[in-house]
């Protein structure tokens, strides 16, 4: 029983935290679906998903259930239209915050926003088919105009893309500050964290 | 795990069981030692507090696996080790049922559901198809296979989840609390279930703080206190027991009292009126009709009637909370629009844990206060025994005490009418006392409403009773004399057997005599300080 | 939200192999999404969209079909008719808006067309079918389930907060999210202990291969599917090569 192996109660920690997460996520996609606002979710999706994850943190002893959200995140974008690609970069980036967490030995506070800044990544890979293959993108639309292709390329210059990143990497980092602060405020007095 | 070899016919034992909570200071258990047979049906009862659960978590596997803490001792069911055996060793053997129908289910619709158990222990498929017809035949709920569990009431969520345990076939079940949501009708059928499974063999531990409906079920009773079994007897001798004797032991009586009420005076005058009003749901099945009702102001009004029939949906119209609402909330002849109607209400939820916000009990109470109200804070803190606690968070106090911070935050509100939904459901006898107290203190300083199954609350703090049936107005009465009979006949008729029940169930059981209701014309004093 | 997987479980029209459906999201994501392939498959786009709608439409969502077509043929039109005539920030809002839209609702039908029509049980049988790891399984039934828990905690939370009267904070942001949040993991957290515990007691994570009673498995139309779905880079690979 104290194996490191992930049992059942971990499991359905982990699909707990990642619905509160999602619908988190989610509402404020919703919300930022006056498109506009869509690039700004990689900012303000990490900071409020912030605050569950740090409480998931709390439960986080053995390895492996970083990563099962990150990837648990990317299929869920892939169910809603969102593509593929965060699950590659869930991947990836729910493998470094695994790394991140265990270095600090599943208690350091200062790893464990940092392990938030690292995970908030996967939420970056749905601003990747905003940025791929531009020009097969415009082939269908040559009809428009050189105005149009020159205003749009201005649009999503290709500098965005890892602006994006580093936007959820700081939103994470944020995130896991605010959910630091509510643990102390509330989880950790009432008992459960 | 090897079992060792036990005496035939013993299917639990515990021997110097102690246990300890990993964040608490006291034990929850001390040096337990119970034997039970096979095919016995045993009763736990106690106060709150009184280790009956976390003794069902002994034996389910629960502790030591699942809730960490301080044990020691032996639990043995059917010769497996049970503190060293894996969970789902013992799930073979041991199959839990819980108190909330809410969060106990895992799939989404209800033939997942019932399967759910034998694909974890990776029966085949043609095995798990045939006990899912078998136990849907047996528990009665063929009409739900296959529907979505969340549009399910609580008795039939409940019910399921028996069908989900009972398809594993286990040797022992364990049931902790499960009735505290249940109306009437629903709890007769988990007897029915009960005995049931007795009748095949089974052997069945329950902890209970309603008794009354176990009387034909359960043949021993264990009674608890401070963790310690304080007595140990069989249901014909616990039957005797006076009612005086059980009040003081902690316990809800077998049979309910004619409580002496003394309540405060009402002066107010004037009526709530509620004309016209009309909720429907989306299949176009009205949930709610009633065309002209009139509520004295005041006064403290029980809503009573089966799951389904309506109660919460009034509730939520009186508050302003139910947007389908079409009809009118009316205060003294002024029609009300939703947001006052907000502002004059206030609803005292089921589940506690959707209205606490605050980091500390002082900062609870005064959440949405009139700051005019600022002086009674101290003295409704000490009325309801929380001073002490002010500081804490309400999250961390236990069910009954968020229950009061809950109640006092209502009485500082300053509202003109407070509603109650369901507050005493899982409530013992000192805390049901406390809660009736505290209602009907509020007689003649605002309108109460209390929605409930138990009698004993209505008889101890209301003086109107409401009854609803399929979302319409079957009977609203004064609790006279008369009305008192009302009330009995209301909850004696809804523990008649019905013919075609029966038969669901298993065989008819012959020569059953009519199940004895929870009323009686004892008088007992069960008032007031 | 609340129908994320929520799809009943009796019949309902044309019936996909889940790992179908799979499949047609990710070709979805590769090709409309994606654009791979650029010009020379620029037929793909279509295609696979209309067969997404129509799939939509044999699942009997004819409402969500409708609305999705209508938005697209909207944002389209409004791209060709003002996109090379407006300046500024109009231009640039119309752009964004239409672009981002555009790009992104063939998938999302495609998604809608999955979760509407996929039951929980359905997905989980067919994942196990794929020899996904149970650890991925389990966690992901569970935040299905979950879902409809959590707008029914929301809700009750909220009637709640409206009746003390500090449904906006009493003016301040940061108490609206918190009044909210907080109960809400409170609750979750209790909920999912009550949910670990019944499952546990039922055998979850026991040693032995799971079983499912979940019927599913491929039948025509999923070959139908299939080939349309594989076509596309058959065609990729084809052209790569230089044959086509």
């Amino acid at each position: 029983m104290k194996t490191n192996k992930l049992n059942g109660k971990d499991l359905i920690n982990v699909g707990v935290f990642s619905a509160i997460y999602a619908v988190i996520v989610i509402a404020l996609a919703m919300l930022g679906y006056i498109p506009i606002f869509m690039p700004l979710l990689a900012l303000i999706g990490p900071i409020f998903g912030g605050i569950p994850f740090m409480l998931f943190l709390t439960r986080v002893k053995k390895f492996g259930m970083i990563l099962m959200m990150s990837v648990i995140m990317g299929i869920l974008m892939l169910l809603t239209g969102m593509g593929y690609y965060s699950i590659l970069v869930g991947i990836i980036s729910g493998w470094i915050a695994e790394m991140v967490y265990k270095s600090g030995d599943y208690r350091s506070t200062k790893k464990a926003v940092l392990t938030s800044g690292v995970f908030s990544l996967w939420i970056w890979g749905n601003f990747i088919p905003l940025f791929t293959n531009i020009t097969g993108y415009f082939s269908t639309r040559q009809d428009f105009g050189q105005a149009y292709i020159d205003a749009l390329t201005r649009l999503m210059p290709l500098w965005m893309c890892p602006t994006l990143l580093v936007a959820a990497f700081v939103g994470g980092i944020l995130g896991g500050l605010l959910g630091r602060a509510v643990l102390k405020k509330h989880f950790i007095k009432a008992g459960i964290a | 795990m090897t079992k060792d070899k036990m005496q035939d016919g013993v299917a639990v034992l515990l021997e110097h069981a102690s246990f300890r909570y990993a964040n608490s200071d006291f034990s929850a258990v001390k040096d337990v030692s119970l034997t039970i047979q096979k095919g016995e049906a045993v009763l736990l009862c106690g106060e709150s507090g009184c280790g009956k659960t976390t003794l069902t978590r002994l034996i389910n596997g629960l502790i030591p696996q699942y809730y960490e803490g301080e044990f020691s001792g032996d639990v043995r069911v059917c010769g497996l080790d049970v503190a060293k055996a894996e969970l789902y060793e013992t799930a073979r053997i041991v199959g839990s049922v819980f108190q909330n129908p809410r969060s106990q289910f895992f799939c989404v619709d209800v033939t997942s559901e019932i399967a759910f158990g034998c694909e974890n222990f990776g029966m085949p498929e043609e095995t798990v198809r045939t006990r899912i017809a078998e136990t849907a035949d047996e528990i009665g709920i063929e009409d739900l296979l296959g529907e979505n569990i969340f549009h399910l009431s609580g008795g039939q969520k409940q019910k399921v989840a028996c069908a989900s345990v009972a398809a594993v076939r286990p040797d022992v079940f364990v049931l902790d609390e499960p009735t505290s949501n249940l109306d009437v009708a629903t709890i007769r059928r988990l007897a029915q279930i009960l005995r049931h499974w007795k009748a095949q063999g089974k052997t069945i531990v329950i902890a209970e703080h309603r008794l009354g409906w176990l009387k034909d079920v359960c043949d021993r009773v264990v009674y608890l206190r401070d963790g310690e079994i304080a007595m140990d007897c069989a249901m014909g001798d616990f039957l005797q027991i006076p009612s005086e004797e059980l009040a003081a032991m902690g316990l809800r009586t077998m049979t309910a009292c004619k409580a002496k009420q003394t309540m405060p005076k009402n002066n107010m005058a004037g009526t709530i009126d509620i004309q016209n009003c009309r909720v429907a749901y989306g299949n176009g099945r009205p949930a709610l009709k009633i065309d002209g009702l009139s509520l004295p102001k005041g006064d403290v009004i029980a809503v009573i009637g089966d799951n389904g029939a309506g109660k919460t949906t009034l509730a939520r119209c009186i508050c302003g909370l139910e947007k389908r609402s079409a009809g009118c909330v009316c205060y003294g002849g002024k029609r009300c629009k939703r947001r006052e109607l907000l502002k004059t209400s206030y609803l005292v939820m089921q589940d506690v844990n959707h209205q606490l916000f605050c980091e500390s009990v002082s900062d609870e109470v005064r959440l949405g206060m009139d700051e005019a109200n600022e002086p009674l804070v101290d003295g409704t803190l000490a009325a309801l025994n929380l001073t002490t606690l002010s500081d804490r968070h309400p999250m961390s106090l236990s069910g009954g005490q968020k229950q009061r911070v809950a109640v006092a935050a209502a009485l500082l509100a300053g509202k003109q009418t407070l509603i109650f939904d369901e507050p005493t459901s899982g409530l013992d006898l000192r805390h049901m006392r406390e809660t009736a107290r505290l209602i009907s203190h509020t007689r003649g300083k605002c309108t109460s409403i209390v929605v409930t199954h138990d009698s004993e609350l209505i008889l101890l703090c209301c003086t109107h009773v409401l009854h609803l049936e399929e979302g319409r107005m079957r009977a609203f009465y004064a609790l006279d004399g008369e009305g008192r009979q009302k009330l009995e006949q209301y909850f004696r008729t809804n523990d008649k057997p019905n013919g075609k029940e029966e038969e669901q169930i298993g065989r008819k059981e012959p020569g059953r005599k009519e199940e004895t209701v929870e009323f009686e014309t004892t008088v007992c004093i069960c008032g007031e300080s | 939200m609340r129908s994320v997987l929520q799809a009943s479980a009796k019949k309902r029209g044309l019936v996909l192999d889940p790992r179908t459906k799979l499949l047609l999201l990710v070709t979805v994501a590769v090709f409309v999404l994606g654009g791979a392939g650029g010009e020379a498959l620029r037929w793909a786009t279509p295609c696979l969209c209309a067969v997404s709608l129509a799939l939509l439409i044999t699942a009997g969502k004819y409402k969500t079909a409708a609305v999705c077509v209508a938005i697209y043929v909207l944002m389209d039109t409004l791209q060709r008719s003002f996109g090379g005539r407006t300046e500024g920030i109009v231009n640039f809002l119309l752009l964004a808006s239409a672009g981002i839209l555009t790009r992104f609702l063939p998938s999302i039908i495609t998604g809608a067309y999955v979760v509407s029509t996929t039951t929980v049980s359905e997905f989980s049988a067919a994942m196990r079918r794929m020899h996904i790891s149970e650890r991925l399984v389990i966690p992901l039934s569970v935040m299905f389930r979950f879902f409809p828990t959590i707008g029914d905690e929301f809700s009750h939370i909220n009637a709640a907060m409206r009746m003390r009267g500090v449904s906006l904070g009493g003016g301040n942001a940061g108490k609206m999210v918190e009044y909210r949040l907080v109960p809400l993991l409170f609750c979750s957290v209790k909920i999912g202990e009550e949910l670990s515990a019944a499952a546990l007691t039922r055998g979850l994570g026991a040693d032995v291969k799971r079983t499912n009673v979940c019927e599913i498995g491929f039948h025509a139309q999923d070959v139908a599917v299939l080939i349309l779905c594989i076509a596309p880079y058959v065609y990729l690979i084809l052209n790569a090569v230089g044959v086509l």
